[in-house]
């Protein structure tokens, strides 16, 4: 059984929504505002609850796996969302729509960072990540046509902890002289070892297995101390999951990036040597904590060529990414074009020392 | 090849002169102390040698002798050439039969053009020969071809070939003076493309902005990381010695 919420506005009853730039909620109907404390959780009349579709023979063993059946508050259409959907639109009526259930209880959220951004700025933000690429596609220029974009609340877990770890450098020293007949090259050889202690706050690791996690991973960082602590009536106007990969199965993801942080910290205390070359690292995590919190993500999708390209904007500060098709023919030109110019450049200093 | 061309073109001329006016020299250039020629070999001799003078400003005098007296080989030399020509520029080859030895002395502008080695080589021609007439007339033929290099193109006789020997200190030859061979245009061409496909592939590799984050050291808490054991141990070392390249004779032509 599931329950969902709708953000009503007290004045006039429409679909209140959460504006960025005012940090409030606002009636796109009546232009009310209203604080995000102001708005009740969860009333008894605001919440409809509804029974799991049990659709009999129509739906063999399985076939409802991941997939939740919601009714619209506000005109009653059925809303289907996956399983860890948090928060979504209604297909029907456009009311925003939170799944109450997929935040309460253990599940809710401790921290959310609230939308700094909006739409206008995600498209002007794509417009100018693909202006300043070279060798884009002309066709995927002329023909890229934005499919889809949405804000989406991403899960994420946050990893606080006092790692404790040693690492091994092999080093050398090389010096160089010589004589009336002979070039000489000294390399010695060091074996580097160092220990110690780092702190790290916020370590966040994806937490949806919807999200692709070098997307989610390249948007970073998020400024967590802007962080409030969670209520529903943020999700107002965008879309939200819940997690689906548990702060225990994230913890790896968590320790590989402090394991290399370790390596590459101690790594700038290795001084004096001309080359470093790591040969591993141990560690141990101490007054390891997690949270859970929901970032702010612009998800853009454009579609050339039958193939989807999906962009990323950081909410809340703007970071955007997304790769982009490269044409191999105009790379392939410039090379040559390029190649051909150093070439003669080349050929014709060898003329002009010979000439000198 | 033009050169070799006009030079035997000076020869023939020269030859055939000699024949031509025979009995019409009027200098001695081949002094016989030891009468090895016949009056018609030193009239034929003394014609080319003649017609050297007069083409190349030089006086080439040959002598046979036995014996230098109480006087020192190069004394005779010098006595020599004073006593049968005024040309301050000149070469006599003294050859005393006697002690089967050799005596060269150079005056002016011959000291340049009848080089040590050029010597020699005269010297080989003449022992080459089995007659005196045929020695002293091959020894001619190589005078003339040095005076017409050095005449022509500043060239003389050094190791078996001739090199410029004009007003650089530091000689070239006609090699050098062509510039960068043209089989390094394919060579440059390569390297340009490489370093331009290093380049642009750099370049077009910013349109990849998707990528996991290496590690989380922005998430480090500041001031938080404390060294608590730190050791730097010496393992071995090792000595590469490489002998430096020395420069050739061939590069400094």
């Amino acid at each position: 059984m599931s329950t969902i919420l709708e953000q009503k506005c007290p004045n006039c009853g429409g679909a209140v929504e959460f504006d960025v730039g005012a940090q409030r909620l606002k009636c796109p109907f009546c232009d009310t505002e209203f604080d995000i404390t102001a708005m009740p959780e969860d009333t008894a009349n605001q919440v409809e609850q509804i029974n799991w579709n049990s659709q009999g023979a129509q739906w063999g063993a399985g076939e409802t796996d991941g997939m939740s059946v919601y009714a619209c508050n506000s005109c009653g259409g059925e809303i289907v969302a996956d399983t860890t959907t948090g928060a979504t639109t209604c297909p029907y009526c456009g009311n925003q729509v939170v799944m109450k259930g997929q935040f309460s209880g253990a599940l809710k959220p401790d921290l959310v960072i609230p939308f700094k951004l909006d739409k206008k700025a995600a498209k002007e933000a794509l417009k100018k990540h693909i202006s300043t690429k070279k060798f884009v596609p002309k066709s995927f220029l002329a023909d890229n046509r934005l499919e889809e974009i949405k804000g989406v609340y991403v899960p994420h877990w946050l990893f606080t902890c006092d790692a404790i770890g040693n690492a091994n450098y092999k080093a050398t020293k090389v010096r160089k002289w010589s004589d009336e007949n002979y070039n000489y090259t000294e390399t010695s050889y060091f074996e580097v070892y160092r220990s110690g202690n780092i702190g790290f706050d916020n370590i966040p690791v994806d937490g949806s297995t919807k999200m692709p996690d070098d997307l989610m991973e390249s948007v970073e960082p998020f400024d967590l101390s802007q962080a409030v602590d969670f209520n529903t009536a943020y999700l107002a106007g965008y879309l939200a999951d819940k997690y689906d990969v548990t702060a225990e199965e994230s913890m790896p993801r968590a320790n590989e990036r402090i394991r290399q942080s370790i390596i590459d910290s101690f790594r700038e205390t290795v001084k004096g040597y001309d080359e470093v070359e790591n040969q591993g690292a141990n560690m141990n995590v101490a007054n390891g904590i997690y949270k859970y919190a929901l970032y702010p993500v612009w998800l853009l999708n454009t579609k050339w060529n039958g193939e989807n390209f999906t962009f990323a904007m950081n909410g809340q500060t703007g970071k955007f990414v997304g790769n982009i098709p490269t044409d191999k023919k105009a790379v392939t030109k410039a090379s040559l074009l390029l190649g051909a110019g150093i070439g003669a450049v080349i050929y014709g200093l060898m003329w002009l020392i010979e000439l000198l | 090849m033009t050169k070799k061309i006009f030079a035997a073109l000076i020869a023939l001329i020269i030859c055939l002169s000699a024949v031509i006016s025979a009995s019409a020299y009027t200098q001695e250039y081949v002094i016989d102390y030891a009468d090895k020629l016949s009056s018609g070999e030193l009239e034929e001799l003394n014609l080319f040698a003649e017609k050297l003078e007069t083409a190349y400003g030089v006086a080439v005098l040959f002598c046979i002798t036995e014996g230098t007296g109480d006087v020192t080989a190069d004394e005779f030399a010098s006595e020599t050439y004073s006593d049968y020509t005024d040309n301050e520029n000149g070469i006599i080859i003294v050859h005393d039969d006697w002690n089967n030895a050799y005596c060269v002395f150079t005056s002016g502008n011959a000291e340049e053009t009848f080089t040590n080695a050029a010597v020699d080589s005269m010297n080989d021609a003449y022992d080459l020969n089995e007659s005196y007439y045929g020695g002293i007339y091959a020894c001619y033929n190589l005078a003339m071809e040095y005076l017409e290099n050095g005449y022509s193109g500043g060239y003389v006789y050094e190791s078996e070939e001739f090199v410029y020997a004009g007003e650089s200190d530091e000689p070239k030859t006609e090699n050098e003076k062509d510039g960068v061979s043209i089989i390094w245009l394919p060579v440059s061409l390569l390297i340009g493309l490489l370093v331009g496909f290093i380049i642009i592939n750099s370049v077009a590799s910013k349109n990849k902005s998707v990528k996991m984050q290496e590690n989380a050291t922005v998430y480090t808490r500041p001031g938080s990381m404390v060294i608590t054991g730190s050791a730097d141990n010496f393992l071995y070392k090792n000595l590469d010695r490489t002998e430096k390249p020395k420069q050739t004779e061939n590069q400094n032509k």
